[in-house]
């Protein structure tokens, strides 16, 4: 199959590739440049482990072509910390024991953060919304909500 | 309680940086130099003889570096038991499900090795399959392997006490058949697994596992190479919930094709591929037959129980023995008899899960709703007078320690204000209790017990060598707690090695609820040694005696004087300039009865201690669509004693999705003639985060004398009571006791619509 251009910033960095027409998004970040924080837990757009944020939308990268992301920016969980400093979602999912296994982590981190982009005081229900395009099965979900919920709060409502 | 610095505190765990920024490596993510990628070509068939396969054509293309087959195998079968060595992980003879492994391909990338799996020419004799476990041990069933007649794969029996006398002493009797589909662990991470051997022919693998000492062993066997050449490492894995715990065929497999290849190689599986050829959960068909007398109490109970065991063993002796232990531990009865068979059926093999048995766990709580009904007892006094209380043996023998059942029951109830609601809820609006006991630990033999070794740096910072795996509960964390409090030092200041078969000492896996029992506690013990070398010096330099120091926060002084301490690091060098060493060693092993065995002799002390828990759920059926919408949800839970409530309420919270909200309203498997029809994340439904309900979780502590700290476990027992509880809420908002689980919205429509049919033409009754 012939390579095509891809040009591509992730995570700020601009990347000049060539790809076959064929591969996804997510191939291209965990294979090409081993950016494994996004997941393939089932590789159909279901479960959400793959989410990135294309210009500041999530998307399933799982079922994203990488010529679709031409042109744009990719923000992966790897480009959420700035430099040591962690996102306020990644501190408060680890300070909400948001985490367990870690697998849907990174698709729940991007689709919360592509939400709060867009609305920076979502209601509870709206969390909730975001976040039921993805699967978790440990967590139950709970202590994942109330992790957004506190970033939306703000710092003052800790547990 | 005592003044602890980390136990019993509420603490963010360790591992949860690295999966919260992407640097948490989980087995798909690894990548080493010259890597093939490895493909599994499996059967089509539910039942075929291998006639030949023929991968010349495969062979031939390039990039194509391997094809195995049953053929480059040692041929040697794989069972957790003596007794149940049945399976060879590439088989020789015939498959037994669709999805069984039969060849597999190593090639440069997945497009290569998937055309290669195009081009393996596999010649079957189709032979019948049988797909029922009531068929498969019907006289004349075509059998799945020859030295199982009937295709009993598992006959359980127990009977303790005389039933027929205890049902002729009963004041009521009732017997029912209760049924679940089989179910799916569906954990985030689907298996995955990378081997290679290095330079000395030493293997080394990484894989989901809960538990590398137990993948390690078969994989020594069934490679012929000793022990101390295989390498299971550490890896970050993706959840488990019992499905990771044996030797996986994809570990052999992965592991032949490096060897042969002399490359490392990966093989990563799909969704379809991790729900069909791992392990399911069983389906189950149970019959209950309970007696009681006039205030409820049971006095005998009869139990046979058909489990659906798919193609081979797996674990099959306690698969089919665990549903009545949690039975026998949760509930008194005088007397009881259980007849558990695991049967052999054309489909994937079985495993235990977190929810393992939910139609008997959620049969004998249903049955007691409908005895009490008949007698005019709530469920609260019919679980009340019928819960476990410490200090008693269960019918098989074992000693219950530690036993607050009674206390969860009344804790939840109160919570969710039972009593103002159970009877005068609107209609079609239920409220329900389940009630369960899970095991601490099994009897495993020379695999019982865990050893850890601690060593200190002159700069005060701690080194923590244990086996025990973290399948994502929270194990790290809890080895880690353990460390800085015994040691009297930071979190920060623990690292650790652990679950690599190279350098830590054989530890029970992450299997049976164990890890804080029994690996938990060995790390405890380990400390307390390093401690008291600490100590013997201190001693000398605070002029005290040892007994009177405490080491914390980086310091060791008297007690009551933390002001007048001195830092750790010194002592430690203090020590090390004395020509001694600053590291210790220690195990745990739980007091079981080694003569307890799981078919030959189900009588003794099952394990070191048991949980216990209460559920009670509220729900609301829609008439109309048979939906079923969750109010809200209370667990409480015997956990001993809560080592971190944080982590403890993650367990409850992510029990009630899997075991109520997944397991008794939406999952279960559908089949068409061996074919697992709903496979995928989009055709089998787990809970999201809009179906939750709000969640109450009360802890409750026992203390139990041999767990550490008190600690029992928490990871089950919930999951359990939530199925129960589910199961019992609609069937108290509909007015019909449900029998087949999951309770779907056909089945609660077909059951409102009968119940109507029978209340306007009531059968008659000389019928």
């Amino acid at each position: 199959m012939n390579r095509l251009p891809l040009e591509i910033i992730i995570n700020g960095e601009p990347y000049s590739l060539t790809v076959e027409p064929n591969r996804t998004l997510l191939e291209v970040l965990r294979d090409d440049l081993d950016l494994t924080g996004a997941k393939e837990g089932c590789g159909e757009g279901v479960c959400g482990s793959c989410t990135v944020l294309l210009d500041g939308n999530p998307v399933r990268s799982c079922l994203t072509l990488a010529l679709e992301a031409n042109g744009s920016h990719v923000t992966t969980v790897e480009g959420l910390a700035d430099g040591g400093e962690l996102d306020p979602l990644q501190q408060s999912f680890i300070d909400h024991g948001a985490v367990q296994c870690g697998f849907c982590t990174s698709g729940m981190l991007m689709t919360s953060k592509g939400l709060l982009l867009r609305k920076p005081h979502p209601e509870k229900k709206e969390i909730i919304a975001a976040l039921s395009g993805h699967t978790c099965r440990c967590t139950g979900y709970t202590k994942i909500i109330e992790a957004v919920e506190a970033v939306v709060d703000g710092p003052k409502k800790e547990r | 309680m005592p003044d602890y610095a980390y136990i019993g505190k509420s603490m963010p765990r360790v591992d949860s940086r690295a999966k919260s920024t992407g640097e948490a490596l989980f087995t798909a993510d690894l990548k080493l130099p010259r890597m093939l990628i490895g493909k599994i070509l499996r059967s089509p068939h539910p039942h075929a003889r291998i006639l030949n396969i023929d991968a010349s054509e495969a062979l031939r293309i390039p990039g194509v570096k391997a094809v195995i087959t049953g053929a480059d195998t040692l041929g040697k079968k794989w069972g957790v038991f003596g007794y149940t060595q049945d399976q060879q992980f590439l088989p020789t003879d015939k498959v037994r499900f669709i999805g069984e492994e039969v060849a597999a391909v190593a090639a440069v990338n997945e497009d290569v090795a998937l055309e290669a799996m195009g081009r393996i020419r596999v010649e079957y004799e189709v032979l019948e399959p049988v797909f029922d476990p009531m068929e498969a041990i019907a006289p004349g069933a075509p059998l799945l392997h020859d030295n199982f007649p009937q295709n009993i794969n598992i006959h359980v029996p127990i009977h303790v006490g005389d039933v027929e006398e205890g049902f002729a002493k009963s004041y009521y009797i009732q017997e029912d058949t209760f049924t679940a589909a089989e179910d799916s662990y569906f954990q985030a991470e689907p298996y995955a697994v990378l081997a290679r051997f290095d330079m000395n022919e030493n293997l080394e693998i990484w894989m989901p596992n809960a538990g590398p000492h137990m993948k390690a062993k078969p994989l020594s066997n069934a490679l012929g190479i000793p022990l101390n050449k295989v390498r299971v490492r550490k890896i970050t894995i993706g959840g488990a919930f019992g499905g990771r715990s044996e030797i996986s065929p994809a570990d052999f497999i992965c592991a032949l094709l490096a060897r042969k290849t002399r490359r490392p190689v990966k093989i990563v599986y799909t969704r379809e591929e991790n729900s069909i050829s791992t392990r399911q959960g069983h389906a189950l068909i149970t019959t209950i037959k309970t007696g009681v007398n006039r205030e409820g109490r049971v006095i005998s109970r009869d139990v046979t129980c058909y489990m659906d065991g798919g193609g081979y063993s797996s674990t099959g002796p306690i698969a089919t023995s665990v549903p009545f232990l949690c039975m026998e531990q949760a509930y008194k009865m005088e007397h009881v008899r259980y007849n558990g068979y695991r049967i052999y059926t054309n489909k994937p093999p079985r495993g235990m899960i977190r929810i393992h048995g939910r139609a008997f766990a959620c049969g004998v709580d249903t049955q007691l709703d409908m005895i009490g009904e008949h007698l005019g007892i709530d469920p609260i006094r019919m679980r009340m007078i019928n819960a476990r209380e410490p200090g008693e043996y269960t019918n098989t023998g074992s000693y219950v320690a530690s036993c607050a059942m009674q206390e969860t029951i009344v804790k939840a109830t109160e919570r969710a204000n039972w009593k103002e609601k159970y009877g005068k809820l609107p209609p079609f609006r239920g409220i329900g209790i389940g009630c369960n006991s899970v095991q601490t630990g099994f009897p495993m033999g020379i695999r019982g017990g865990s050893e850890a070794i601690i060593k200190f740096n002159e700069d005060g910072g701690a080194t923590v060598i244990s086996g025990v795996v973290d399948n994502g509960q929270g194990n790290d964390h809890m080895l880690v707690q353990i460390a800085a409090e015994e040691l009297g030092i930071r979190p920060e200041d623990v690292q650790l090695v652990t679950a690599d078969t190279e350098v830590t000492p054989s530890d029970p896996g992450a299997y049976s609820q164990v890890s804080t029992f029994i690996g938990g506690h060995a790390v405890k013990n380990a400390a307390a040694k390093v401690r008291e070398q600490l100590f013997e010096v201190a001693s000398e330099l605070l002029e005290a005696d040892p007994a009177d120091l405490v080491a914390r926060d980086r310091q060791i002084y008297v007690k009551g004087c933390p002001e007048a301490g001195i830092p750790l690091k010194k002592v430690i060098r203090k020590v090390l300039a004395r020509g001694k060493a600053v590291s210790g060693e220690g195990d745990y092993w739980p007091k079981v009865d080694p003569k307890r065995e799981w078919i030959s002799n189900p009588h003794g002390q099952m394990c070191g201690a048991f949980s216990f828990g209460t559920t009670v759920a509220e729900v609301e059926v829609d008439p109309e669509t048979g939906q079923v919408r969750v109010l809200e949800v209370t667990v409480a839970q015997d956990v001993g004693f809560a080592l971190n409530p944080l982590v403890l309420e993650g367990q409850f919270q992510g029990s009630v999705a899997m075991g109520g909200q997944g397991g008794i309203l939406t999952e279960g498997h559908t089949w068409d003639a061996g074919f697992t029809m709903n496979p995928t994340q989009l055709e089998y439904k787990v809970p999201l985060a809009c179906d939750m309900p709000k969640i109450n979780s009360i802890i409750v502590e026992s203390n139990d004398p041999e767990g550490p700290y008190g600690a029992k476990e928490s990871g089950m027992s919930i999951a359990m009571s939530a199925a129960q509880a589910y199961a019992a809420a609609i069937s108290n908002a509909i007015g019909v006791y449900m029998t087949d689980l999951p309770i779907t919205p056909d089945k609660i429509l077909k059951a409102i619509q009968d119940k109507k049919r029978n209340e306007e033409n009531p059968p008659d009754a000389d019928n």
